[in-house]
């Protein structure tokens, strides 16, 4: 039974990631100048969400900004995913599933209105799944996937998305001579930052990432927190994580849910040394979840 | 340490008293009963194998003797002829299909009554009169050879049977008996020489036609429109053909030789390769799998043109677009075919389906589907129709199970970057479960080839290749397939017989291309199993 001190956390975090200074002071400039600089990019108010009969979210109400990483942790069970995919409407996938009451804005935009394309509201949405889940396709196809379904057919653009793509997840070097061979002859952790690669080949606005790390070994890990923090100066990352020090080390702004509803939502930094909530304060010690 | 302790713990464990059948204990008598199930289906399977192949191989003996009787008993030579004029023959029909073509132009789109049109066609039937005459002196030359050659065969079909006696009179130890039968040795040489002697009857007789056919070719008459003209000038060429042929036939007949070997392998070929399967005929009996195989095939191939499409295509429904509610309605009708007795569904075919479809087949507005209209109600159509109906729900079932086998993060995926339902079936869903739904395929195709009721039943049992010039309509054509064959001829085969141990070797060819397929089927999903990882 590990009980962290968020401090020497924090610490630890910083280790792996290059540029320690540079997440920190970000983080701090953030904390600071936070009233004017950031802009309301999803803005969830008073959500609840239902599995058949049973209510899997309680009337959450939470803002995400743009161009941040935002983390939300919390026991399993306690909605954190369910919300998380209630952004792109995958949920709509499952049967039963409905939302009760509240709404979901994404730029001003109610997401779940009646007139609201999902298939252009899933283009500028992308998803990273838990467990990485390439098509059994080569690199190159299931990075294009994304933009073939979109019309694009000239192979120099296409080559161009590839290699971006590729490059901003951090892949292009080690799959560059052997775009086509399977995607799934990769290892977990590249599988994953191919899953990623595919989701930005698209150039969503904001992605959403489920336990991305969750199958993947320390070492790959770290290889894709590092990823996040480069993705942050392009998109807007929502990410659902098992791992405190994850959230710790990668993330903006930290949800805390449990038992689906929202118990506390702060800067990460607040959230891991300073929360409000004794709830909170247990979870992120370790003392429960 | 145990061995010091006290006695009774040693007691208390081998007291324990074993349950024991046979000097078996419990633990060995279940071993045996499902170790014994597994092996008796094994030696089941070892034995018709064994029993397939013992009956199945005779008939190479059989058959090579059934070939050498054939050239030596100069049955071969007298066909050389009958091919001849059975070649004229079909030209002659040919003939009166040009005739009711040109007939129905002149009634049906020229508006002449019947009379008037049949009074314009009175060259033509003069020409096709004069042509069909033609063949005469070559067909009289025909049935006299053919009643020479029979004799000499049935001579030695009573040789045979003789000695056939003897040797049993022998092994029975009636020495003096068998001593009595009387065995006629037959000179195939003398034997011959009449039949061989009419050589330069059939020269002058062939010379006769081919004068004759020539002159007749000159009075062919021009017909009203460029298309049965040009109909004309095909056949024209034919017959042209048909006559370079001439020299051929005297030059076979010239060199043909009774004692020419059989080769050995001809015996495998024949039935292999062989274009007739043709019995109890009083003239030559062909045991050639090829028009039965080529009718299992041609059926096989309608019934999974069609159930290709209806089975996959309800599999993705089911699997990928129905909601719960449509699943628990059509999964269970769909495996509740299977349940259908094939010989009800042969009753419908005859009594509903082919009469259906022959009716549809005469709407004048259909006529431009190839084959329609026509006359025969059991055809290849009408069987391939029942059968697909057999194939499905084996396809559906195990198309279902493949797409189920496709993980749902694939779909997830799919979805999150954007694409529709029918992007992810397509691009996604099926090329992943592709190997799967192939092999669903192949065990369909498994399942219809092996079908026997319905194809006995429905599929008009002509013995014969269907004529493919007809392009697809060569569909509505009857055609008799394998498994037809041995369960309509082997209750009237006298056992031990070459026709017996031919339907043997029809029953083997199923056998291997039964096994061959789902061997591929197998091999296909083992390959796809590694391929999802």
């Amino acid at each position: 039974m590990v009980i962290a001190d968020p401090l020497s956390m924090d610490t630890r975090s910083s280790v792996p990631t290059p540029r320690p200074t540079m997440g920190t002071s970000s983080l701090a400039t953030a904390g600071d100048s936070s009233a004017p600089a950031s802009e309301i990019l999803i803005d969830i108010e008073h959500l609840d969400f239902f599995y058949g009969a049973s209510q899997a979210l309680h009337d959450i109400t939470l803002q995400v900004e743009a161009k941040k990483a935002t983390a939300l942790i919390g026991p399993s069970g306690c909605g954190k995913s369910t919300l998380l995919r209630c952004l792109n409407r995958m949920n709509d996938l499952i049967d039963g599933t409905r939302i009760g009451r509240g709404t979901i804005k994404i730029r001003d935009v109610e997401i779940n209105g009646r007139d609201i394309d999902v298939i252009e509201l899933r283009k500028r949405v992308g998803m990273v799944f838990q467990k990485s889940n390439p098509f059994p396709k080569s690199i190159y196809e299931n990075i294009t996937y994304g933009l073939r379904l979109q019309g694009v057919k000239t192979k120099a653009q296409l080559d161009e998305v590839v290699e971006r793509s590729l490059r901003a997840a951090a892949l292009w070097d080690e799959v560059k001579d052997r775009l086509h061979a399977s995607g799934l002859g990769l290892s977990g952790g590249q599988q994953q930052r191919l899953c990623i690669a595919r989701a930005i080949a698209v150039e969503p606005e904001i992605i959403l990432m489920d336990e991305p790390c969750s199958a993947l070994d320390p070492i790959a890990t770290a290889k894709v927190e590092e990823l996040i923090h480069e993705l942050k100066t392009n998109f807007t990352i929502v990410i659902v994580t098992h791992n405190m020090q994850q959230a710790a080390r990668c993330s903006d702004r930290t949800a805390f849910f449990y038992m689906g509803r929202l118990v506390e939502y702060a800067e990460t930094r607040t959230i891991f040394m300073n929360p409000g909530n004794p709830q909170t304060e247990a979870y992120v010690s370790g003392r429960f979840g | 340490m145990a061995s010091s302790s006290t006695p009774t713990t040693i007691s208390f464990l081998s007291r324990k008293n074993r349950f024991r059948l046979f000097g078996l204990t419990l633990d060995d008598c279940i071993r045996t009963f499902f170790g014994g199930n597994a092996l008796i289906s094994v030696v089941v399977l070892a034995l018709i194998t064994f029993f397939l192949f013992k009956e199945g191989a005779h008939f190479f003996a059989q058959n090579d003797r059934n070939l050498r009787i054939y050239r030596q008993a100069g049955l071969e030579y007298v066909d050389f002829i009958r091919t001849q004029s059975d070649d004229h023959t079909a030209l002659t029909r040919s003939l009166s299909d040009l005739r009711v073509r040109t007939l129905n132009e002149l009634t049906q789109k020229q508006n002449r009554p019947l009379a008037e049109a049949n009074a314009a066609l009175a060259g033509f039937d003069a020409f096709a009169g004069q042509f069909s005459d033609a063949v005469d002196p070559l067909r009289s030359l025909v049935s006299d050879l053919t009643e020479q050659a029979t004799e000499i065969k049935t001579k030695f079909i009573v040789a045979g049977d003789k000695q056939e006696e003897r040797n049993q009179l022998l092994a029975a130890g009636k020495t003096a008996e068998a001593g009595r039968v009387q065995i006629a040795v037959i000179n195939f040489q003398e034997e011959l020489k009449p039949l061989l002697a009419t050589l330069p009857a059939y020269r002058e007789a062939n010379q006769a036609f081919a004068t004759q056919l020539k002159a007749v070719m000159a009075t062919a008459p021009t017909l009203p429109t460029p298309e049965l003209q040009g109909r004309m000038d095909k056949f024209k060429a034919h017959t042209r053909d048909y006559l370079a042929t001439f020299p051929a036939v005297e030059h076979k007949l010239e060199t043909w030789d009774y004692l020419k070997p059989v080769p050995f392998w001809q015996a495998f070929t024949a039935f292999i390769f062989g274009r007739e399967w043709l019995t109890a005929s009083f003239w030559q009996d062909w045991y050639g799998v090829i028009p039965l195989f080529v009718g299992s095939l041609m059926v096989s191939l309608v019934a999974l043109l069609l159930a290709v499409p209806l089975g996959v295509g309800a599999a993705i429904y089911v699997n990928q677009i129905a909601s719960l509610g449509e699943q628990r309605f059509i999964k269970p009708c769909i495996e509740f075919i299977s349940a259908i007795p094939s010989v009800v569904l042969g009753f419908f075919g005859i009594a509903v389906l082919g009469q259906a479809l022959r009716a549809l087949s005469q709407f004048t507005w259909l006529s431009w589907v190839p084959g329609f209209p026509f006359s025969e109600r059991l055809n290849i159509l009408t069987a391939g129709c029942l059968l697909a109906l057999l194939a499905v729900p084996t396809i559906f079932t195990l198309a279902e199970d493949a797409l189920n086998n496709v993980p749902r993060a694939f779909k997830e995926a799919s979805f999150a970057l954007g694409a529709n339902r029918l992007q992810t079936i397509i691009q996604i869903i099926v090329p992943a479960s592709l190997s799967g739904i192939i092999s669903a395929i192949l065990l369909g195709l498994g399942r219809v080839i092996g079908e026997t009721m319905v194809v006995l039943l429905c599929a008009g049992n002509r013995i014969a290749i269907p004529d493919f010039t007809a392009g697809l309509g060569v569909v509505t054509q009857p055609v008799h397939t394998m498994t037809g064959i041995i369960a309509q001829e082997m209750g009237e085969v006298v056992r031990g017989s070459i026709h017996y141990r031919a339907l043997f070797m029809v029953g083997l060819v199923l056998f291997f291309l039964s096994l061959g397929i789902n061997y591929l089927a197998q091999r296909i999903v083992r390959r796809y199993r590694l391929s999802i990882g």
